[in-house]
């Protein structure tokens, strides 16, 4: 029991450093989008604004269970609390996900209008949505490689293995139900991923 | 087939005109070299320069009525700095600018 309070403690420890990155990364597309007026940056600095939102939640709901849990509360209440958080970070994390679809798609043609149509998606698909945020990833890693095989820039690469490690977490978390290393080895591959991402940002600013 | 030229933004414009001018180094440049080094027509050149004078990223200064040189002033600088990290950025993402 210690041990697995050790790891969920290290979990919202690196869940929490990953949601600052991630709300660093919204600044500066934020910046950037005022900068040159480029809707994409205004996507991606959503995206990344709503993964941060929803690591912040998971974080502080993950938090409150174990404060009400130790306070000898009602264990149904503490449950579905719990349920909710995962839900709703789950949900956030698909809408960030197909933001970032959106904002790095190749540049052909207009706006796609199916871009509604896929902000609903993730509450009219079942509970369990790392499937759903498998596939959209895999479209983001897919246009990140396309991306990178085209610039060929050491900043494309970082943005596309932050994204493949992102995949990775999602793709380790599947069998982790009841396995708690494959939980542990998920959340080391999500923060992995964001370091990648915090290394392009700063070498990105660095290197004017 | 007719290629498709690729679309550049005011922003990129205006910065590559800048660039054109920073690399000509502390004298600063004249209008044809911005021309050709920004690749743009002598109405949008005149209109641009303006911009960019107007907000003091850059600075005209004219020996004789024929010779017009324009330095890059330092927010112009600072610009150019801030423009080349979100280009940085965006193109790291597969965003055009």
């Amino acid at each position: 029991m210690q041990a697995l309070l050790a790891l969920i403690r290290v979990d919202l420890l690196l869940e929490s450093i990953a949601g600052l990155i991630a709300l660093a990364l919204s600044h500066y597309a934020s910046k950037a989008y005022r900068l040159t007026g480029q809707k994409r940056l205004s996507d991606l600095s959503t995206g990344f604004l709503v993964l941060s939102a929803a690591m912040f939640g998971r974080v502080i709901g993950t938090w409150y269970f174990f404060v009400l849990s130790s306070d000898g509360g009602d264990p149904s209440s503490g449950n579905s609390l719990i349920v909710v958080v995962t839900i709703a970070y789950g949900a956030m994390k698909v809408m960030a996900y197909i933001l970032f679809a959106v904002s790095t798609r190749p540049t052909l043609g207009g706006r796609p209008t199916i871009l509604p149509m896929l902000m609903a998606l993730p509450v009219l698909v079942d509970p369990n949505l790392d499937m759903v945020a498998i596939i959209v990833l895999l479209v983001v890693v897919l246009q990140s490689t396309v991306n990178y095989l085209n610039v060929r820039t050491k900043y494309a690469l970082y943005v596309l293995v932050g994204f493949s490690f992102l995949l990775l977490s999602h793709v380790s978390a599947i069998p982790s139900q009841d396995d708690v290393r494959g939980y542990a080895l998920s959340q080391v591959f999500q923060f992995l991923g964001f370091i990648a991402l915090l290394v392009m940002l700063v070498k990105a600013g660095r290197e004017a | 087939m007719r290629s498709k030229k690729p679309y550049r933004s005011k922003m990129r414009i205006l910065a590559d005109m800048m660039r054109a001018i920073q690399s000509e180094g502390e004298n600063g440049a004249g209008p044809t070299k911005i021309l050709y080094g920004a690749n743009l027509s002598h109405d949008r050149l005149t209109q641009y320069l303006d911009e960019l004078v107007a907000k003091a990223l850059v600075l005209e200064s004219q020996d004789s009525e024929d010779s017009r040189m324009y330095v890059l002033t330092e927010k112009g600088r600072d610009f150019l700095r801030e423009f080349v990290r979100v280009e940085h950025f965006s193109e790291a993402f597969g965003i055009e600018i």
